[in-house]
């Protein structure tokens, strides 16, 4: 079974991966990270990427209907030369964290990534 | 349509020139690689080799509260594990070795508790804290945490709820909720504000919420701070002290001086 930095690891394998982290969006942690940030610091991506994830979040307009559902699965951002791929991970006990690859646009594979990252995520707190 | 609305602060990053200490003792005891158990006001750290392996506070539900209050582990399994060992963060391990329960899941779960309990452990005191050596901490295989890390998160943790909602009253204190609710333009209640909402009774506090819930403090602490500025919550208001006998004599000790007293002795 995985954890933390195997997890993390495996997303480093996908197509373009130029850095992972899982971040808790409430206090904006790096729970663990690998590879490189964009501006080089994980702590300051975290943060950042902590805002986004929580405004998604939080706000009934992007959730799904259905109390059953997880709010919200994933965010993109992409830009110019990379993508962002922001996966929720759904525990069994109360967190609010999800999974942040940041891809390099030429190499990487949106859809693929997108997919795996599910996985990966599933895998992380589910086995 | 013009909506204006001011938006959220922003989540503090880490300030890499902080260089000040919380604890001198604790930076001390990082330097030398001390493994035991450091004893504070708040909360207690666990220290293997100079890394904390745990954290406990009384004003932080524990890793049991929060793997058994949603069923991600039956309160039985985790007393039959409890009673084998001698603490939690061994428990924690023994559940990890048996597989009953997903290995991210438990190194999430225990990282989250031990930064939940370590902010509350750090925060400011009235007395010394006290150290006491002991092999009984080891690092093992949850993950552990650089003091430094621990010491940087709980400062930029601080500086958060600074910024969200700088009384920190509600924190520590039984919260009502205001009356009358807060202006109709205030941010909305969110799914998650609205179970701490629910629970703000007059009676309990944030602590005693977070237990209820199952959830981290710290986490609460971000909610109920985000409710008290849009005016949903405040903390129960203070009995009216009682008058100041007509002729007060200033007897007070210079509280700043002792305060500093006891870091550099704590420091020694």
């Amino acid at each position: 079974m995985p954890g933390i930095d195997e997890c993390l690891l495996e997303a480093m394998r996908l197509p373009g991966a130029r850095g992972a982290a899982l971040v808790d969006w409430t206090s904006g942690l790096a729970l663990g990270t690998v590879g490189d940030a964009p501006g080089g610091d994980h702590e300051t991506t975290a943060a950042e990427a902590a805002e986004l994830a929580r405004m998604a979040a939080e706000h009934g307009t992007f959730a799904a209907r259905g109390d059953e559902l997880p709010p919200v699965e994933d965010l993109i951002v992409s830009n110019g030369d990379s993508y962002h791929l922001l996966r929720f991970v759904d525990t069994s006990f109360d967190s609010s964290v999800f999974l942040h690859l940041w891809l390099g646009r030429e190499e990487g594979n949106l859809a693929l990534a997108r997919i795996r990252l599910g996985e990966m995520a599933a895998r992380l707190v589910l086995g | 349509m013009t909506v204006v609305d001011t938006p959220p602060p922003a989540l503090p990053v880490r300030d890499k020139r902080a260089t000040r200490a919380l604890s001198p003792m604790l930076t001390r005891l990082a330097e030398e690689r001390a493994t035991g158990v450091l004893i504070r006001e708040h909360g207690t750290l666990h220290l293997a080799e100079g890394r904390v392996v745990h954290a406990e506070s009384p004003l932080a539900p524990g890793l049991d509260v929060l793997l058994t209050a949603h069923g991600t582990l039956a309160g039985a399994a985790w007393r039959r594990a409890a009673v084998r060992t001698p603490g939690p963060l061994h428990a924690a391990e023994l559940l990890l070795h048996s597989g009953v329960l997903p290995t991210g899941a438990l190194e999430l779960c225990h990282l989250d508790a031990l930064y939940d309990a370590g902010y509350f452990a750090l925060a400011p005191s009235s007395t010394p804290g006290r150290f006491r050596y002991d092999n009984t901490p080891r690092l093992g295989p949850l993950p552990s945490v650089p003091v430094v890390a621990l010491e940087r998160e709980t400062l930029r943790r601080r500086l958060l709820l600074h910024r969200l909602w700088s009384d920190p009253a509600a924190d520590s204190t039984p919260l009502i909720r205001a009356d009358p609710a807060g202006p109709a333009g205030a941010a909305p209640v969110t799914p998650r504000q609205r179970a701490v909402l629910d629970r703000v009774d007059g009676v309990r506090t944030a602590t005693d919420i977070a237990r209820d819930l199952g959830r981290q403090a710290f986490h609460t602490l971000v909610d109920i701070r985000r409710l008290a500025a849009a005016g949903h919550v405040m903390p129960v208001p203070p009995a009216p002290a009682p008058p100041p006998p007509a002729h007060q004599v200033t007897t007070d000790p210079d509280i700043a001086l002792l305060k500093r007293l006891r870091d550099a002795l704590e420091a020694l």
